[in-house]
């Protein structure tokens, strides 16, 4: 199995590399997806004195990376819909595997490459052509504590397919958590697929999530990241199709000494396209967050009609909230849409509630919660978004 | 009882470092309608958010007691609870908090476990179809995206919904075709005949005196510079409607 020592460097966490599935990704491709890792900047936010967090500096501690890290639990497949581990879907589906597996931009970023390098266990789902998958696909990852996890999903629908897909992520005290979600779909499907990370404390969580949607298909992204200590994500939707309507929402609310450091991209490489982003974030306690939001559109992309909504709530003297909305729009011929709000809670809404007897304490938190709720709704399953509300309520306090 | 009402007496209100009310004084009694009309910039609406307790009002004189509960002294919460409410000219809109579940929390708050959710809805129901509001209502965001007028009868059906003791209504009627004006009308006229509703005492500001059409005042009282000029019946208010308030402003400006 091994090869020669002029190809893989000896690092630690490349001799860790060795023995993982070849079948799933060749050894020489986790080497340069690794080599990748080691040598792209985070592009993120350097540390400073609103920000504690070096992302550059992160790497995984080799001597706790562990195939059994993580445990996949699939609900709610029905039988024409394919949804099995990645193990199983490189030997079994290798040629379905093949059409998303790696076909996205979400080993080109820093964590994402990490991701792919130790790409192992994993869920893999894929829906037949025209058919619509009316129950909401779960896929729990529950993760070991103190552990270093690898969590990989690739979701596949062919034209006119149409399903939702829900990743949850739960437990890993102190763990280290590198995921992916890779979404390829045909056209005219519709897919929606959401993530709730709930990750015990001391976690630190690095999503990349990428979508590659078919001619005019609908694809949404729905981001709740409320658990581990840290957070790292990257969603995008590459919008190289006419026709297409891309949304991403994504909820964040970083309390006693949480971080989270969200970065949104839509790329519209063709026109007559459209995205919706809306971002619901607050802050409390010692809670940070940094969230850029890119639009692109490129010179021939006539006629997008692109949207990025973002608002931000500090409920403490101490959170922070860095909002940074990037519109690079290259064409002429386009609908771009930006808003964006900071700030504390609205006093003339308090007083409103209070002049109706609601006390101050239970006014705040009824503005705070309904602040995400135009959000939630973008979530599936009454289920996960009572689930949302429960979190957010305990956060707000 | 002699210290029943809302009993206003020689208040004066800075706004922003200039005084606005320059010595109120006004009993409003249980059950009883007062008309306080005036032209813009009188003091009118002031007056309605210094006795709700508005932390950008700031009252520097004077007491307000409602049934003999000292309400100057209290947080703005507890002005309601104790019975006083406040019908904005422009209230808040709060996206994500749906207008059920604030009234809910807002009978809850100024009456506790008094009635169950389902005599609650059912009571609800029955309040808006008498201000001709869509059950579709209860679903939607508070005051989000909602016109005058919905605002408005959102404030009457939060009304007839907390039954206060005392109600003052601030400039509800403008902005109001006739239709809404007289379901307005209707929806206080059904409080006011009601076990709840019956003792509710009225304060209406108001410009104009169509409102007084639906609702008839028993008194009514002409606001101008922060004070209290004229106070009288009915008549009065068809005087303004015929002469408009300057002929009352030379008046007193003969007395003065």
């Amino acid at each position: 199995m091994q090869l020669p020592s002029a190809t893989i460097p000896e690092t630690e966490l490349h001799r860790r590399l060795q023995g993982l599935d070849a079948t799933l990704l060749p050894l020489k491709d986790r080497a340069a997806a690794l080599d990748r890792f080691l040598a792209t900047p985070s592009g993120r936010q350097r540390p400073s004195r609103f920000w504690r967090v070096d992302l550059d500096a992160i790497a995984p501690n080799p001597e706790t990376i562990s195939s059994d890290a993580v445990t996949v639990r699939v609900e709610n497949a029905p039988d024409r819909v394919v949804a099995c581990d990645l193990a199983t879907a490189a030997r079994e589906y290798a040629d379905l595997l093949s059409r998303a597996f790696g076909t996205t931009d979400a080993a080109a970023t820093k964590f994402g490459a990490l991701a792919r390098a130790f790409a192992g266990t994993g869920c893999f789902v894929y829906v037949p052509a025209d058919y619509d998958c009316a129950e909401t696909i779960g896929i729990t990852y529950s993760v070991a504590s103190n552990a270093v996890a690898f969590c990989y999903t690739v979701v596949l629908l062919e034209h006119g397919a149409r399903a939702t897909v829900l990743e949850r992520y739960a437990g890993g005290a102190n763990a280290f958590v590198c995921a992916i979600t890779e979404a390829v779909t045909g056209e005219s499907s519709d897919l929606t697929c959401a993530a709730y990370q709930r990750l015990d404390a001391g976690a630190r969580f690095f999503v990349t999530r990428a979508a590659l949607p078919g001619r005019d298909a609908k694809i949404a992204w729905a981001s709740a990241d409320f658990g581990a200590d840290l957070t790292v994500g990257d969603v995008s939707a590459t919008v190289a199709q006419p026709g297409i309507e891309a949304a991403v929402t994504s909820l964040f609310f970083p309390t006693g000494s949480q971080h989270v450091d969200i970065v949104s991209t839509v790329d519209h490489a063709v026109g007559e396209s459209s995205s919706r982003t809306h971002v619901k974030s607050a802050a409390a306690g010692s809670g940070q967050a940094r969230y850029l939001g890119n639009i692109r559109i490129a010179a021939n992309a006539q006629g997008t009609d692109s949207s990025l909504r973002d608002d931000a709530l500090l409920l403490s003297q101490r959170a922070h909230i860095d909002s940074v909305p990037a519109l690079e729009i290259s064409a002429n011929d386009v609908k771009a849409y930006h808003g964006a709000t900071v700030g504390a809670l609205d006093e003339e809404q308090i007083f409103y509630l209070e002049s109706r007897g609601i006390d101050r304490t239970a006014a705040e938190r009824m503005i705070a919660l309904g602040f995400f709720e135009p959000a939630i709704a973008a979530f599936p399953t009454e289920t996960l978004r009572e689930g949302l509300r429960e979190a957010l309520r305990a956060k707000v306090l | 009882m002699s210290d029943q009402g809302l009993r206003i007496a020689g208040l004066y209100c800075n706004v922003a470092g200039n005084e606005i009310l320059k010595g109120i004084d006004l009993v409003v009694e249980p059950g009883k309608v007062h008309a306080l009309m005036g032209p813009n910039g009188s003091g009118k609406s002031t007056l309605a958010f210094s006795l709700t307790g508005h932390p950008q009002y700031d009252v520097t004189k004077g007491t307000v007691t409602l049934d003999g509960e000292d309400l100057l002294a209290l947080a703005a919460d507890k002005r309601a609870r104790a019975g006083l409410f406040l019908s904005f000219q422009y209230p808040a809109a709060i996206p994500g908090v749906k207008v059920a579940n604030f009234l809910h929390a807002a009978r809850q708050a100024e009456r506790p476990g008094d009635l169950p959710p389902a005599k609650f809805r059912a009571l609800l129901l029955e309040k808006m179809e008498l201000l001709g509001m869509d059950p579709s209502f209860m679903g939607r965001y508070l005051n989000d995206g909602f016109s005058g007028g919905e605002k408005k009868r959102l404030e009457m059906l939060q009304l007839a919904v907390l039954a206060p003791k005392y109600a003052v209504l601030d400039e509800t009627d403008s902005g109001l075709d006739v239709d809404a004006l007289k379901a307005v009308g209707e929806s206080i006229g059904a409080l006011r005949a009601s076990d709840e509703g019956r003792d509710t005492g009225f304060l209406i500001i108001t410009h104009y005196p169509r409102i007084l059409q639906h609702v008839k005042a028993d008194v009514v009282h002409v606001m101008i510079d922060g004070r209290i000029v004229k106070t009288g019946g009915e008549d009065l208010a068809l005087r303004i409607e015929r002469e408009g308030y300057d002929t009352i402003r030379e008046e007193i400006g003969a007395i003065a």
